[in-house]
């Protein structure tokens, strides 16, 4: 009489723990995402410098690009040659240099992002021909003059971080 | 070490923001307006230091072509979504080949390196 009776209520128990289930959806679309992943700051090691590099007291920007579909964007990024605000400078000249480095990356093979680097005038340029995560590395140094000191203030630049679909 | 690298992770974690433009290569179709052409694209923000965003279509050579778009400048909330319609003169049509945005940053804005990001879809 009993088994019965539990075969019944596993019956009728058995669609309700179906309807329960519940569909997530998604699509993965090809893009590139620019993250801004470390703002940077100049170190002032001399009167005469300012300097991103950790060795000179300051801090490297970090631009972490994602990729979702291999040889579909191009990398650029472009250092600073000029303050967007800075304490007057005079007529003295601010002499510019600047890199970009692949550091991290989601996939070893990343490393030839370097190996393919184009370099033109501040700008270095990555066919971006693996698909995952890579973080650039972006040093900037600014000499004033000839041994003259920067004027006291706050100092700004911008770096210009693009994804250029190929 | 285990602890430090966390700690860095759940640091950089909370730090990051982003800028999406998509789609990579969007495709111009005639609009409701005859000799007009025209493509969504779609905009995401979560950079919270940015807040508005600039348009801009260029031809191969990456000089400006003339498009239509309201407003040409994005005021965009942090980890908000805006589609953009972008639309084109048919004359203009085949020279177009890069539709970009780009982050504008106010000139009150005073951080010691600051970081521009622009995405350039391709048209196909």
């Amino acid at each position: 009489m009993k088994k019965p009776l539990i075969i019944l209520a596993a019956l009728l128990t058995a669609p309700m723990l179906v309807s329960a289930t519940t569909p997530i959806s998604g699509t993965v679309a090809s893009k590139c995402i620019v993250t801004t992943d470390t703002d940077g700051v100049y170190g002032n090691p001399s009167a005469t410098k300012l300097s991103t590099a950790t060795t000179d007291g300051g801090v490297l920007p970090i631009i972490r690009y994602d990729i979702i579909t291999a040889s579909a964007y191009n990398a650029k990024v472009t250092t600073p040659i000029s303050f967007s605000s800075s304490p007057s400078l005079g007529s003295e000249t601010v002499t510019w240099t600047g890199s970009t480095v692949a550091n991290q990356m989601s996939d070893a093979g990343m490393s030839v992002f370097n190996t393919n680097k184009v370099v033109y005038n501040n700008t270095s340029e990555f066919p971006l021909t693996i698909a995952g995560s890579v973080w650039f590395d972006v040093s900037s140094v600014a000499t004033y003059g000839y041994n003259k000191a920067f004027p006291a203030g706050s100092y700004s630049a911008v770096v210009t971080a693009e994804c250029i679909a190929q | 070490m285990r602890a430090f690298i966390i700690l860095l992770l759940v640091l950089n974690g909370g730090y990051a923001s982003a800028h999406q433009w998509t789609p990579t290569y969007p495709k111009l179709k005639p609009s409701h307006v005859t000799g007009v052409y025209t493509t969504k694209m779609e905009l995401f923000n979560s950079r919270k230091e940015i807040r508005y965003y600039s348009v801009g279509v260029f031809d191969k050579d990456w000089n400006k072509v003339p498009f239509v778009t309201s407003p040409s400048i994005l005021r965009i909330s942090y980890l908000d979504k805006r589609l953009v319609d972008i639309y084109l003169h048919k004359k203009h049509k085949n020279k177009a080949h890069y539709i970009c945005s780009r982050s504008k940053i106010l000139s009150s804005v005073r951080d010691p390196s600051i970081i521009a990001s622009r995405i350039c879809s391709k048209i196909k």
